[in-house]
């Protein structure tokens, strides 16, 4: 059922089909999953969602809505580990059961050399003891991947900090709310044991250039396909987290700006103004920051700031999907 | 073709068959105040989870859908709200056809579907100054490629629109002069006034 599962999506218009980043993610889950990296199958899949997993034939999701949400590489790794940790805990699981897969547990482990092992051992046995439940496990081994990798544990708790304010924004405060948490052990809880576990594996790399550098090229796109989503509070979390964090860019800006247009709560319209008008600024703007400028500008009666952004919109995007009505609307504007 | 006979198979073991009607060729009111004409039958279909619009059919609901919106109210959702757990998109009676279509595309792509703008362009629905716009969505469920067309307007501070939608092979092209003539048929009326 799985393999024919991967058939689909090995098809699917979902996929992205760009060998360099596949190359660069598979990659990534390889340095984690060592041994078992030619179990490992790594798929690109366009879908605005934070999201990755991982079937028990090896294949693993990672969704576009996960990779425009990581900052650097270590936080990357943090989600892929967390999902080979699912993969490799089955092994385990079933290593009590018989003695073959007892051998792959074995593997496991001695990835991690016996010094290491007696740490891991320690750790694991607490967790297993503290709770039976999947996600604590994953999460302990995904972290040991990481430190294994080369990577910055310490990310792996930022990760979650950060999926966690989005659902705060999301939920109005109450994140439990989400069905997330049904299947997930408390937020504070996961947090702190993330930190606490990072804190006895120091050390490692988050390669934030690396990532960024690599994405580069595939950011106007998620960016849109955020906004798409119609999920404002979401995406505003998301999205002033990033421009605080990153060095200034165009996109994010007017990413954030065509969500304040859309939702259009009270001061909205004067916030997206701003953040228009900020990447404009910047210089490198995708067309659409002068379309929404055009648009309040419009609805506010400036009618020459409205015809000259319009004007620009269709300047630099002459083949826009809207320039029909666009054009319209500069007509009706006059001169 | 199981997945997306799955949610139908629900629907019929709840209780709550959908209840298939013909609507046959001529003059049709649609709510309060909107008219088409029908050169040909349609199949409205009838179910929990289907509304405000009204849902028609050639070929049947996992092929071909024409949405009718008549009277979409300010801060009224675009789509039915029983399932919880989901963000709603709601029409506010201040929004331009961008927002309308960004609404839709919300709609749209609540399965993870993904939506594609091809055109938006103004023209007349209703009687009144509309717009039309052309997208191609990837359905989720079966990666199966559709074409999509829709004409709207807003009317009074009420939204009217139709939106079609069927696989880009075959089924999208012989349907979709048939959906343009009813769009062209569309007549709001409005207080003793046009639109």
């Amino acid at each position: 059922m799985m393999d024919r599962e991967e058939t689909r999506l090995r098809r699917s218009p979902f996929r992205m089909r760009d060998a360099a980043l596949q190359d660069y993610v598979q990659g990534i889950a390889c340095r984690l999953g060592a041994d078992h990296c030619p179990d490992i199958r790594v798929y690109l899949v366009r879908t605005p969602l934070f999201n990755a997993n991982m079937a028990p034939n090896g294949m693993m999701q990672v969704w576009t809505g996960l990779m425009l949400r990581v900052d650097n590489e270590a936080q990357l790794a943090a989600v892929l580990g967390h999902e080979i940790g699912h993969y490799l805990e089955r092994h385990s699981v079933e290593g009590l059961r018989d003695a073959k897969s007892r051998a792959a547990f074995g593997s496991f482990m001695g990835m991690f050399g016996v010094v290491g092992a007696v740490g891991v051992l320690a750790t694991l046995a607490g967790a297993f003891a503290y709770s039976r439940d999947h996600e604590r496990r994953a999460d302990n081994i995904g972290l040991l991947l990481m430190h294994k990798a080369g990577y910055d544990p310490a990310e792996a708790s930022k990760v979650w900090e950060n999926l966690l304010m989005e659902l705060k924004a999301k939920l109005g405060g109450d994140p439990t709310r989400s069905p997330m948490f049904a299947t997930h052990p408390p937020a504070a809880e996961r947090k702190e044991m993330l930190m606490k576990f990072a804190e006895r594996l120091p050390g490692g790399a988050k390669n934030d250039d690396a990532w960024q550098g690599r994405i580069k090229q595939y950011c106007r796109e998620w960016l849109r396909e955020e906004v798409s989503r119609g999920q404002h509070e979401e995406s505003l979390a998301l999205l002033t987290r990033k421009i605080a964090e990153l060095a200034p860019q165009p996109d994010f800006l007017s990413a954030r700006a065509e969500v304040y247009r859309l939702r259009a709560q009270e001061k909205d319209l004067d916030a997206a103004i701003a953040d228009y008008q900020a990447a404009a600024v910047l210089g490198g703007e995708p067309p659409e920051t002068h379309r929404g400028l055009g648009m309040i500008y419009r609805l506010r009666k400036q009618l020459p700031e409205a015809r000259a952004s319009f004007q620009r919109y269709l300047d630099l995007a002459p083949a826009a999907p809207d320039a029909a009505i666009i054009k319209n609307y500069v007509e009706e504007l006059g001169t | 073709m199981k997945n997306i006979l799955a949610p139908l198979l629900v629907i019929l073991l709840a209780g709550c068959a959908p209840a298939m009607v013909k609507v046959d060729s001529g003059s049709k009111t649609m709510g309060e105040r909107m008219t088409l004409t029908l050169e040909g039958a349609w199949n409205q279909i009838n179910a929990r989870g289907l509304g405000p619009a009204q849902t028609w059919t050639m070929e049947g609901l996992p092929v071909d859908q024409l949405l009718i919106y008549t009277g979409i109210k300010n801060d009224q959702a675009i789509h039915d709200e029983s399932k919880s757990g989901t963000k709603s998109f709601k029409f506010r009676s201040g929004m331009q056809p961008d927002e309308i279509v960004a609404l839709y595309e919300g709609m749209l792509t609540r399965d993870r579907s993904s939506f594609t703008l091809v055109k938006l362009a103004p023209a007349p629905f209703g009687g009144g100054k509309g717009f039309r716009f052309e997208f191609t969505l990837t359905r989720r469920v079966d990666n199966v490629q559709l074409s999509g067309m829709g004409y709207g307007v807003v009317s009074e501070g009420e939204l009217f629109a139709l939106v079609y939608m069927a696989p880009r092979l075959t089924f999208f092209s012989r349907h979709q002069a048939r959906v343009e003539e009813i769009a062209r048929s569309a007549l709001i009326k409005t207080g003793g006034k046009g639109i």
